[in-house]
């Protein structure tokens, strides 16, 4: 048995991220994301406090029967269950994530159904599996009916989760949400973990391509995607509210305090690998590299802290002469 | 990795506890009123019936192990109606059961497997209800479930469906047995029932749990549920909330809980066993129990079926 | 915010109006959705001139998400796909306009459980998106205005802001449905109480909005001989009393959009352009849906009345 899973054979994993900010007026306490998380009433959430606040759900099963989308309208038909769960950073970010792992080529007839239970997260064939053409048919866009739809389960999970009582909606600002689809064929023997692509599609979809060892499990490929969702929706998010702020313009002291909800509630949050396997941690410093993820956002926080403290020096000087 | 992580916060990794297993657990009976009302002479007869299949049992169980491990058990039901009190009626059925030379090493109450020490069990079970997906479910919407219903394949068209299909009148269509072999055997379990805001939970569902718990897959929050308590000899209580779930009778006996079950029962319960099987068939067991089971079983070199309802048996004798 | 845009009578305007509003608070920066809840007639596609959801999209629309076939409802935006020569240039500074159609075939439905739940997750995801979330209701009390109060009552909504306006033409008629719409035995305040609402927090969150309406000193009304001119004051000034009385006045009016032949013949958005440069629309109509789109969240416009 490998980590991917009690697969026989696994040769695929993927998954759909959604992320978005808590919808609160400010970060939920830990004990609130215990409360908001808790999924299953006899599964403990996990929950992190260092290096920054960080919960898991349980995961939770659906059933699918269906066809995998593929490149080149190749039609397998695959049964078992797609699990999701649903992860809190600092009591601000919201992310739920749907994935599967694809076993190897399996018999022509459907299993009884506890036999898929006993794997979860787990998908088998029903015959043979073009892996190349699979991982191409999930990376390109929505899926068509009657193949399987990882984002529509990810968003039951999250609207499960965004209409908790516990949340009052009054977040500080308004955002959307982002999607990441990630697809991680298996890495040659010997071979360590890659990451082959980071793709921005349109209508805030994000595509990622992984090569993993059998040993990495889904639930570390799951966080790692996880994480680079996050830091992606960061940074497209403050870019955005930068954008709308308006900064540099004429109306300097207008601009810099619609920023104030980023400070207040987004600066802190930018932490990359808080809570990623370390081996796959490496993975990052691609990013890093091309197109820099931390560099934009340095530049950005650097922008907003020289606004703000041209702001305070323009206050105290005006409150000075008010004197 | 090679170097071990130095920081660890219990938090965020929480351990599943996991539960000594014997090989079989053999179920000697299970008594409601109605039997109760037939005095000691029935249960007599019970056991007598019962005690064969128990040889075989313990036999079969020979086959597979050298030195098998089985434990007994037996269930009252006090969920459904209350009768008599244990100090009453516990006496007697270790007494019946002796005169057939049976031994019952543990007792439990059927309540418990609704509620155990406190702990909600059947509805965290019900919260572990995968549905099996009719071939087509594609995950875009959630499985069309009826609130405290399960099925064993895909319900005939309800009034929605035809109400949107008014402009062409469509025909019957019967309900469908997910995997049937060609033809169906459909099954539509109640889970429960609800009268001013209190929930019943069925027979079948209370069964389910109760097949669950002697396969050692219950946990709440990492920790086992329905673990017996020793409580060897007289006197017991004159009310049976003030028994725990489930009594160890026998200091000697196997492990309550077992990779596998054997229950002997009356034909009249068939039908009930046949929910049973539907619900197993789509309940996700904790995975961490699954995979102590399994571990374990691997390591007695014992063949443990991965799917739930493989593990159960049954003996059903004739009677009602 | 939730802004529900209800009226008792068609031909008010309401559609044209409300989608006149959404534009407004999009070029003036805001995040705006458009939910097309008019089921049995979708024609916002049509006032944004967006041809692909004309009538309604073909599948996938509110519709087909609240009957639980779909995960999310299709989202229009606005900008990019409207056919609008002028529209097609987002301005600098404009916020998102997005319109969420109503599927072409889709006709009212039982509401039950699960589509009260799927509206309820509609609602908090376009709150957590959007600035103004503008919500056209079809004409009379329609299962769509029931579901709007029944979920705007549950505790999962407390925190998000809602309020009502409701379209009313400036007739005899019009003034007394449009009341009766509101304050009847089965109007909103009525169905409103009934799932939970407080009759006098929902009152405080509903105005009426006028529409097609005349002034009789302005073109070409003020041109109308001096008889004719004496009696449509009277009128206006009986309309205004029964408004009164009907609880229909000022104090419990947001806004007063004119008598506009681009709005009533042509139902579509009103750009400066038509104004300043074609000349086709009325300064007049401009101001006054400019207006009407600050009032929805100028608080002092709001509250008791």
């Amino acid at each position: 048995m490998t980590a991917w899973g009690r697969a026989a054979d696994p040769v695929l994993i993927c998954g759909e991220v959604r992320t978005g900010l808590l919808q609160h007026s400010e970060s939920l306490p830990a004990r609130a994301v215990a409360d908001l998380l808790r999924l299953r009433p006899d599964e403990r959430v996990r929950i992190s406090e260092r290096p920054n606040g960080y919960a898991v759900s349980p995961e939770v099963l659906t059933g699918v029967d269906c066809r995998l989308p593929a490149a080149g309208g190749a039609r397998t038909r695959v049964v078992g269950t797609v699990a999701a769960r649903a992860v809190v950073t600092e009591g601000r970010m919201l992310q739920a994530t749907a994935s599967i792992v694809v076993a190897g080529p399996g018999p022509d007839v459907r299993h009884p159904w506890s036999h898929y239970l006993a794997r979860p997260g787990v998908v088998e064939p029903l015959g043979k599996l073009p892996e190349r053409a699979v991982a191409d048919g999930l990376l390109a866009g929505r899926a068509r009916p009657g193949e399987l739809d990882l984002g529509a389960v990810a968003e039951r999970l999250l609207a499960r989760v965004a209409r908790h009582r516990a949340l009052d909606q009054r977040a500080p600002f308004k955002s959307r949400r982002t999607r990441l689809r990630w697809v991680a064929l298996r890495a040659l023997d010997g071979e360590g973990p890659s990451l082959d692509s980071f793709t921005l599609a349109e209508d805030g979809l994000r595509t990622v391509e992984l090569r993993l060892p059998a040993r990495v499990s889904p639930a570390a490929a799951a966080a790692l995607c996880e994480d680079l969702a996050l830091h992606d929706w960061l940074l497209t998010t403050l870019v955005r509210m930068v954008e709308r702020s308006r900064l540099g313009s004429a109306d300097a002291p207008e601009a810099v305090l619609s920023l104030r909800p980023a400070v207040d509630h987004l600066l802190h949050l930018w932490m990359p690998t808080a809570h990623v396997d370390r081996t796959l941690a490496p993975l990052w410093d691609v990013l890093e590299r091309e197109p820099g993820f931390t560099r934009q956002w340095q530049t950005l926080v650097q922008r907003i802290r020289d606004q703000l403290a041209l702001q305070a020096i323009t206050l105290r000087r005006d409150a000075l002469t008010a004197h | 990795m090679t170097d071990a992580a130095v920081y660890r916060e219990t938090t965020a990794q929480p351990r599943t506890q996991s539960v000594p297993l014997a090989h079989v657990s053999l179920e000697l009976g299970h008594l409601y009123m109605e039997d109760f009302e037939g005095g000691a002479d029935r249960l007599a007869e019970h056991f007598a019936r019962v005690r064969p299949w128990a040889d075989a049992v313990h036999a079969m169980a020979a086959v597979e192990a050298r030195r098998p491990r089985v434990s007994t058990c037996f269930l009252i039901d006090d969920y459904f109606t209350r009768f008599s009190t244990p100090a009453e009626l516990v006496p007697m059925v270790l007494a019946q059961a002796e005169k057939a030379g049976l031994t019952i090493d543990y007792l439990a109450r059927e309540s418990a497997c609704a509620v155990a020490d406190g702990t909600a069990v059947a509805e965290a079970v019900e919260s572990r209800l995968v549905d099996s997906p009719a071939p087509g479910s594609d995950g875009s919407r959630p499985p069309a479930r009826e609130t405290g219903w399960l099925a064993n394949g895909e319900r005939a068209p309800g009034l929605e469906t035809a109400l949107e299909a008014m402009a062409h009148v469509a025909p019957w269509q019967p309900p469908r047995e997910t995997g049937a072999r060609r033809h169906s055997v459909f099954l539509d379990v109640e889970l429960w029932d609800e009268k001013d805001g209190r929930r019943t939970w069925s027979c079948p569902f209370l069964a389910a749990v109760w097949q669950l718990a002697r396969l050692g897959l219950l946990r709440h929050l990492g920790e086992p549920v329905l673990s017996p308590r020793s409580w060897p000899e007289a006197p017991f209580p004159r009310d049976w909330d003030d028994l725990p779930p489930v009594i160890q009778l026998n200091p000697a006996a196997a492990p309550f809980a077992a990779y596998r079950t054997w229950s002997a029962l009356p034909t009249r319960f068939l039908p009930i066993e046949h929910a049973v099987r539907v619900l197993l068939d789509q309940i996700e067991a904790d995975p961490q129990a699954m995979r102590q089971a399994a571990d374990r079983a691997a390591g007695e070199g014992l063949p443990l079926p991965d799917e739930i309802p493989e593990r159960i048996s049954y003996v059903f004798y004739p009677g009602t | 915010m939730l802004v529900f845009a209800a009226s008792d009578k068609g031909g008010t305007g309401r559609s044209v109006t409300s989608a006149n509003v959404a534009f407004r608070r999009a070029l003036a920066g805001d995040d705006v959705a458009y939910v097309d809840f008019d089921f049995g007639s979708p024609t916002a596609a049509a006032v944004f001139d967006v041809p692909e959801a004309m009538g309604g999209v073909e599948s996938g629309g509110l519709h087909t998400y609240l009957r639980g076939k779909a995960a999310e409802p299709v989202r229009v935006d606005v900008w990019a796909e409207t056919e609008h020569e002028v529209l097609r240039d987002r301005p600098t500074g404009a916020g998102n306009l997005v319109l969420l159609p109503g599927d072409r075939s889709g006709g009212e439905f039982a509401v039950g459980k699960d589509v009260l739940r799927r509206c309820t997750d509609l609602f908090l995801r376009l709150n957590s998106e959007f600035d103004i979330v503008v919500v056209d209701l079809s004409a009379g009390r329609s299962f769509a205005m029931d579901m709007a109060l029944e979920v705007t009552s549950l505790p999962e909504l407390r925190g998000v802001g809602s309020r009502w306006l409701v379209y009313h033409r400036w007739t005899r008629q019009h003034v007394i449905a449009a009341s009766g719409l509101v304050f009847g035995s089965r109007g909103i305040l009525a169905g409103g109480v009934a799932r939970g609402h407080d009759e006098e927090d929902l009152a405080n969150r509903i105005r009426f909005v006028r529409a097609a309406v005349p002034d009789p000193e302005a073109a070409p009304w003020a041109m109308v001989p001096p008889a004719q001119s004496a009696w449509m004051r009277k009128c206006d000034q009986d309309l205004n009393e029964l408004a009164a009385q009907r609880n229909v006045g000022y104090t419990r009016m947001l806004g007063s959009i004119p008598l506009e032949p681009v709005l009533q013949w042509r139902e579509q958005l009103i750009t400066d352009e038509d104004v300043l440069s074609s000349r086709v629309a009325n300064m007049e109509t401009l101001q006054a849906l400019k207006d009407l789109a600050q009032a929805l969240d100028d608080d002092e416009a709001w509250g008791p009345a």
